[in-house]
């Protein structure tokens, strides 16, 4: 210790001041390096999308004839399939990879194109390597003008147990509301 | 005569604009031979010396530069293309019938990008066989190897952020699968594993962030394009300068 120490009372507290500085100095930067990467991160995810309404009326029960009707599949993506107890609607996406099927009404199935899933009228899957059973989109009907009002983001999704035959599903016809309505 | 000839050339290459370009004089000294080499930029990125037997064209095949030729090709070429390709779901596919039938050169051009893409993916593929069969991986160049492996990646997805851009049937289903499979990637896709438990949902995940939605659309349409058009490429330029400067530092690699 020498007398040099004793006159010099604000050492410490110069060194605090120094490390205030620097603690401001790299946290402001840290800080704005930080807040512009999480703002550019969040640029990146739309706040307003511009896509198909995901509620829509697709009219009466009465428009469709019995079995698939494929009207909606290239507009709204969907399958109306009414058979004599009442009306169900298939959204038009294989479980697989998100591809397009068709409906093909000699064999009563919906076989996708592009790595060959095969599903059967309910959407149970018969086939191919998709790995769940079609969605079902939630119906219900308008009271106002009884028009049926399909919600395509409301979606039935069954896990189906997987069998001895590997992805093909038995299954019993799902028909419950609000996935099916009574014909009118 | 030669004397005026003389004089002139002297008094260009002793004007400001000059000597601002070219730092160094004519290569006729050491000094001078050397700063030649290391002040261009292509001239640098050569190694200083080369074995003879690594110039034999029957070891290495140049696939390397035959693939960064490939790549030079498709910069050119595709910057052709969008003089009259506009990413727009509505006019997109007629901008490609255009380029093919009615704009002089324009399906030559097209054809160019189109074979050109094909042939980098299969040379990328070539080069690194190459480099594998003849062990240019170990060291002091595995740091390489891992650039090659980016380039690589670059390369193919490259390729697939191009194949959404005709907007046809085919592009638009490959570009369905494509994104419902980055849905399912670990961590980061709403249908991956351990997806959910990192709060990915429908509207978070990689999926949306990739196709600028939910569904593929004029958002997903303008974003591949802003990908292989900008983003891609300027990565791969990156990568591609850091691979030819360790090349360089490495030296070429050559028969035992
Ligand atoms: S997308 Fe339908 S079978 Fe692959």
């Amino acid at each position: 210790m020498s007398s040099e120490d004793k006159n010099k009372p604000n050492k410490s507290s110069e060194m605090s001041r120094r490390k205030f500085f620097n603690l401001i100095g790299w946290g402001g930067l840290l800080a704005s390096v930080g807040g512009s990467a999480v703002g550019t991160y969040k640029f990146m995810f739309p706040t307003v999308l511009y896509e198909p309404p995901t509620v829509f009326k697709i009219g009466k029960a009465a428009d469709f004839g019995m079995g698939v009707d494929e009207r909606l599949k290239k507009e709204r993506q969907i399958w109306v399939v009414k058979n004599d107890r009442g009306l169900y609607v298939l959204i038009a996406i294989c479980r697989h990879l998100g591809c397009t099927p068709n409906w093909f009404p000699d064999q009563q199935r919906f076989r996708c194109p592009c790595h060959g899933s095969i599903y059967d009228i309910y959407g149970n899957v018969r086939g191919g390597p998709a790995p769940r059973t079609l969605w079902r989109a939630a119906v219900s009907i308008d009271a106002a003008d009884n028009q049926i009002s399909v919600n395509f983001l409301n979606r039935q999704d069954p896990d189906p147990e997987s069998t001895a035959e590997g992805l093909t599903v038995e299954e019993p016809p799902r028909e419950t509301a609000p996935y099916f309505v009574k014909s009118a | 005569m030669a004397d005026w000839m003389e004089n002139l050339k002297n008094k260009i290459v002793e004007t400001q604009v000059w000597k601002s370009i070219f730092r160094h004089g004519y290569p006729d000294t050491d000094t001078n031979r050397a700063l030649v080499m290391f002040s261009n930029v292509l001239l640098h990125l050569h190694p200083v010396k080369v074995r003879k037997s690594a110039l034999r064209i029957r070891y290495t095949w140049c696939l390397g530069g035959l693939t960064f030729f490939m790549f030079i090709l498709l910069t050119i070429t595709g910057v052709f293309l969008m003089f009259y390709y506009v990413p727009d779901t509505r006019s997109a596919y007629q901008n490609i019938k255009d380029l093919q039938y009615a704009i002089y050169f324009g399906n030559l051009m097209r054809d160019l990008h189109r074979w050109g893409a094909h042939a980098m993916v299969f040379l990328v593929w070539l080069h690194m066989t190459r480099v594998f069969l003849t062990s240019s991986y170990k060291p002091p160049r595995e740091f390489n190897w891992v650039v090659g492996v980016l380039l690589l990646v670059l390369t193919l997805l490259l390729s697939w952020t191009g194949y959404l851009l005709p907007w046809d049937q085919l592009a638009l289903w490959a570009v369905t699968v494509g994104s419902k499979m980055a849905e399912a990637s670990p961590l980061i896709g709403y249908s991956g594993p351990f997806g959910r438990e990192m709060g990915m949902r429908v509207d978070n995940d990689i999926r949306f962030m990739l196709l600028g939605g939910t569904v593929v659309g004029q958002s997903t349409l303008l974003r591949f394009y802003v990908l292989h058009c900008v983003g891609l490429p300027l990565l791969a330029t990156v990568f591609l300068a850091v691979h030819f400067w360790r090349i360089r530092k490495d030296g070429f690699s050559g028969p035992l």
